[in-house]
């Protein structure tokens, strides 16, 4: 650290730091004050918000993080739509099923059926799993930000193919 | 002027413990013309103004964002054990773990997008209620019907 060597004549062994405290500037207030202050000063002087979507280049890494966003939310629905339907409805489950079966669907809408399921379940795992990898601080670089984002999108669709298919 | 006094260090001691110098922590400071004299000095102020910065927060942001990664990592290692070892252990294991990281992640989705707070208690008390239900609704079908691993099954087996 700085204070070891260039003791250049001066004695100090320690800041001072009563003396330093005058220059520094604590903000007074948190990330979400900051945050709400600016959202609501914007929307009382009904401001229009800037275009970011719709103007951005699109790119793969944000697409996937939409993505990833996407079947989040919608998985998510999809378990609650299941459970509420678990609750209200009053039969059991494989009397549904049967219902299903007797409607008689081709095996390819079967098929694209079971690919709706897997694809957004095999995509928001493996794009989780990158997801953890960035958070243990790995992979940020851009060329691999890509690879492991196009491995992501390569594992999803073969796996949600292989898993429709059975 | 920042910049001279960290390329001299550098020139002093060399690239590698350029890392371990806290002025490359800091944002760059107008420094009064007097201070340039004292470079450890400015590492020193700015270990001041860190520790104020520090002592004013929680930690709980912090922690629910390990909290979530843990539970992620959890779900993950529920797959295999579903798949080889269905239960009913594994069965309300699985609704407590899909409700709560769902949970979590609409949060995240409330807190990026709802702005103004009446409106984020609102959007965060649905989502409460919504998550209840979802909860409650899992373990019924664990308790009265088949079960979550044993659905995935049937459904599969068509």
């Amino acid at each position: 650290m700085a204070l070891e060597g260039d003791r250049s004549g001066v004695s100090v062994t320690r800041p001072q730091y009563s003396v330093l405290y005058r220059h520094a500037a604590p903000m007074g207030t948190t990330a979400k004050e900051e945050m709400n202050k600016f959202w609501s000063k914007n929307a009382r002087l009904n401001r229009p918000m800037s275009p970011h979507l719709t103007i951005y280049k699109w790119s793969v890494p944000m697409m996937m993080s939409v993505t990833h966003r996407g079947t989040g939310v919608g998985l998510s629905g999809a378990i609650s739509a299941f459970a509420l339907a678990a609750l209200v409805l009053p039969g059991n489950y494989p009397y549904y099923l049967d219902l299903i079966h007797s409607l008689s669907i081709g095996p390819f809408l079967i098929g694209l059926a079971k690919f709706g399921i897997t694809f957004p379940v095999s995509y928001h795992t493996y794009n989780g799993i990158r997801h953890l990898w960035w958070d243990i601080g790995k992979g940020f670089k851009i060329p691999e930000v890509y690879r492991t984002g196009y491995t992501v999108i390569g594992l999803s669709i073969i796996t949600s193919i292989a898993l429709a298919a059975i | 002027m920042a910049a001279i006094v960290r390329l001299s260090a550098v020139c002093r001691r060399g690239v590698k413990p350029l890392f371990y110098q806290t002025t490359l922590l800091a944002r760059p400071l107008v420094i009064p013309h007097k201070h340039q004299e004292q470079p450890y000095m400015l590492t020193a102020r700015i270990h001041a103004s860190q520790a104020l910065y520090a002592a004013s927060g929680s930690k709980a942001a912090s922690l629910h964002w390990t909290a979530e990664r843990m539970l992620s990592i959890l779900l993950l290692a529920m797959g295999p054990v579903a798949y080889f070892n269905p239960s009913p252990v594994i069965d309300y294991s699985l609704a407590a773990a899909l409700t709560l990281h769902g949970h979590w992640g609409i949060g995240q989705v409330v807190t990026d997008y709802v702005h103004g707070d009446a409106k984020i208690k609102m959007a965060n008390a649905g989502l409460f209620l919504l998550s209840t239900v979802t909860f409650a609704g899992l373990c019924y079908f664990n308790y009265n019907d088949v079960g979550i691993c044993k659905a995935i099954g049937l459904l599969w087996s068509k």
